[in-house]
């Protein structure tokens, strides 16, 4: 399970309503618990697909490098990744499997006419071949 | 001794450490003792060949390893390798679009001849069906059916490419067949086209083969190059190198580079648009080559030479790197500048980093449609002759025909033929009087030369000594001529026994 705190939310959400109609990603921090993992601080990163980034995102290392160096700074931990689907549902595509990796959470926000609708978070696997659901919760109001 | 720092979900394998000081002089041998001490890490970080993960990128300090010496890059004490995870997707449901299958099209199947042709691709596991079918859906458009172009078509036929277009608006002659092993003595006199068409549908009548009988643009390039995945770049000449690079970057298609030189050859893959082989974009010529060189620097084959195997080695290169980045498998020449010298028989490789400051593939591009590529590389646009030249050039101040020279010789007339060729040429061929002083020999031999006398100077065709006319002129020689067309022209129009090479 995957909990976002809603100052992490507010900057994620934003971050995708603002990029629309492109694709935003970013990275988010925290803490794990037992099996719940907790955000509590979300960093908006560059998508730098060098394309059309309607559908598509791409996340620089050295970018990832220093979100896992401000982790470290704060005593969190880098334990997710997520990017927004405009005007697409919160599904995670045979793209996004294909350029994941397995260590980490992938939140997907759906973000339709410009307004954010849904969200998913999902946990690929090694191979990149499956990416099971696991359970999000984000705060509603 | 370095620090390896360990990404949170990784650690649950390392002992719940998020660091760990390793012994080691490479990132290999670091990585090899971080696996050993913890050798759960292994099959997080590398695949079952023991190679590192697809998404794993290795950072030593803030520098990629892909960008130094890989997994020989040295650690010093106080360094910090860290694990990076390289990660994209985005919403669209198929592959990227230069290996996307196109739509709507029936799914390729290989007939029973076609599997007994290709069995010895199919019984290899990193080709196997699905790699022989990527060919077959694959388009490939080479520039030029020359030096480079001969074994590209010859090779990329035989592998059973599906589509091949070909660009190229010259005739075979005699002094194209010491390496353009593409078209045949019967050849002579035939569009390179159609020759080369020929040979490539003997070898695999399967193969489409589109001819493009013009010289690529900037008019033209978009609208051909658009219709394949990648271009291989067989031509000589900068204008059209620079024309191909800059219409492959602005449409996202792979450009498999060569050149030659005398004994020495070059190959690369410029422009890749990201894909299976990288996330990331490559480098493109430009960011190797900003600027051109000043025009006349670097000789072409025609003037400089060329030892006719090399365009074999260096385009069956260019042909193995199009049927790697089809398959996509292996290592390519992405980033990579392979460098041959055959007097050597050595190869050596330069790393090439995309500059970001490139004109044609930086963040800032400027270079967003294509240019005129002749004013770029400082080359004059020809003149277009409305009327055909007359058969017996009438003679410019300073110049004789080689009917005039004839005549000259004829009647007596007291003169020296000053040949400013190299020795090896005089070897091939001379006309009959000529006095060999090669042109770099010029200046030093000034002196051997009398100024009262009129001197005809004499080359190849004619571009040689019309330089050492200027030479001459300078140095206050008055009576100095030289011979129109050189001794090509004089094979042509006065004596054919004497041989043209």
């Amino acid at each position: 399970m995957i909990k976002i705190d809603k100052p992490a939310w507010d900057i994620m959400v934003a971050h995708a309503e603002s990029k629309f109609p492109s694709e935003c990603c970013g990275a988010m921090l925290g803490k794990t618990v037992d099996a719940e993992k907790r955000v509590t601080q979300a960093i908006p990163l560059e998508n730098s697909y060098a394309g059309e980034q309607g559908a598509r995102y791409e996340l620089r290392p050295e970018d990832l490098l220093e979100a896992d160096r401000r982790a470290r700074a704060a005593s969190l931990d880098l334990i997710g990744i997520f990017h927004s689907h405009p005007d697409c549902d919160a599904y995670f595509s045979k793209t996004d499997l294909e350029n994941s990796c397995p260590w980490y959470s992938f939140v997907v926000l759906s973000v339709k006419g410009g307004k954010f609708d849904h969200a998913a978070s999902f946990l690929p696997n090694a191979d990149q071949t499956d990416a099971p659901k696991e359970e999000l919760i984000w705060p509603k109001s | 001794m370095a620090k390896v720092l360990i990404p949170t979900p990784l650690r649950q394998y390392a002992g719940k450490h998020d660091s760990v000081e390793l012994n080691g002089s490479t990132v290999g041998e670091v990585l090899s003792a971080l696996t050993t001490e913890f050798p759960d890490l292994r099959k997080q970080i590398f695949n079952d060949e023991g190679r590192l993960r697809s998404f794993v990128n290795v950072y030593v300090n803030d520098e990629d390893i892909r960008y130094l010496q890989k997994d020989a890059t040295p650690t010093a004490p106080g360094d910090t390798v860290s694990i990076v995870p390289s990660i994209a997707g985005g919403a669209v449901q198929t592959a990227p679009p230069e290996t996307a299958p196109k739509t709507a099209e029936p799914p390729l199947t290989l007939s029973n001849d076609e599997i007994l042709r290709y069995s010895r691709h199919l019984i290899m596991p990193e080709v196997g069906m699905d790699g022989q079918l990527k060919l077959k859906a694959a388009k490939v458009l080479m520039v030029g059916a020359g030096g480079l172009g001969a074994p590209v078509g010859l090779y990329l036929a035989a592998a059973g490419i599906g589509r091949i277009g070909v660009v190229d608006f010259d005739v075979v002659d005699f002094t194209n067949l010491q390496r353009q092993v593409i078209h045949g003595t019967k050849d002579v006199g035939r569009k390179k086209l159609d020759s080369a068409a020929e040979s490539m549908s003997d070898i695999n009548p399967n193969v489409r083969i589109d001819r493009y009988e013009v010289a690529l643009t900037s008019d033209n390039a978009l609208d051909i190059i658009r219709e394949y995945d990648m271009v291989v770049d067989g031509t000589d000449n900068f204008p059209t190198r620079y024309l191909v690079n800059d219409a492959c970057v602005i449409l996202k298609k792979p450009n498999v580079y060569g050149s030659i030189f005398r004994f020495e050859g070059q190959a690369s893959i410029f422009a890749y648009p990201g894909g299976p082989f990288s996330s990331t974009r490559g480098p493109c010529y430009r960011c190797l080559y900003p600027e051109p060189p000043p025009p006349g620097l670097v000789p072409s084959c025609a003037e400089g030479g060329v030892l006719g195997i090399l365009p074999g080695l260096i385009g069956l290169v260019q042909a193995t790197e199009a049927v790697k980045l089809i398959l996509g498998s292996g290592e390519p020449l992405i980033g990579r500048l392979m460098l041959y010298d055959a007097l050597a028989m050595r190869f050596r490789e330069l790393k090439l980093r995309r500059n970001l400051e490139c004109p044609a593939c930086g963040d800032h591009p400027t270079i967003t449609k294509l240019i005129d590529y002749q004013e770029f590389c400082g080359i004059p646009r020809p003149v277009i002759e409305l009327e055909p030249l007359p058969v017996s050039p009438t003679a410019k101040e300073g110049e004789i025909s080689v009917v005039e020279l004839k005549q000259k010789i004829d009647r007596g007339d007291k003169f020296m033929l000053l040949d400013v060729r190299e020795p090896h040429e005089w070897q091939i061929a001379k006309i009959p009087g000529a006095t060999l002083i090669p042109l770099g020999d010029l200046p030093k031999r000034v002196n051997e030369l009398d100024s009262s006398v009129e001197i005809v100077a004499q080359c190849r065709s004619g571009v040689r000594s019309g330089k050492a006319c200027d030479f001459l002129r300078q140095a206050g020689f008055k009576k100095v001529k030289n011979l129109t067309g050189g001794i090509l022209a004089w094979s042509d129009q006065v004596d054919p026994s004497v041989p043209k090479y």
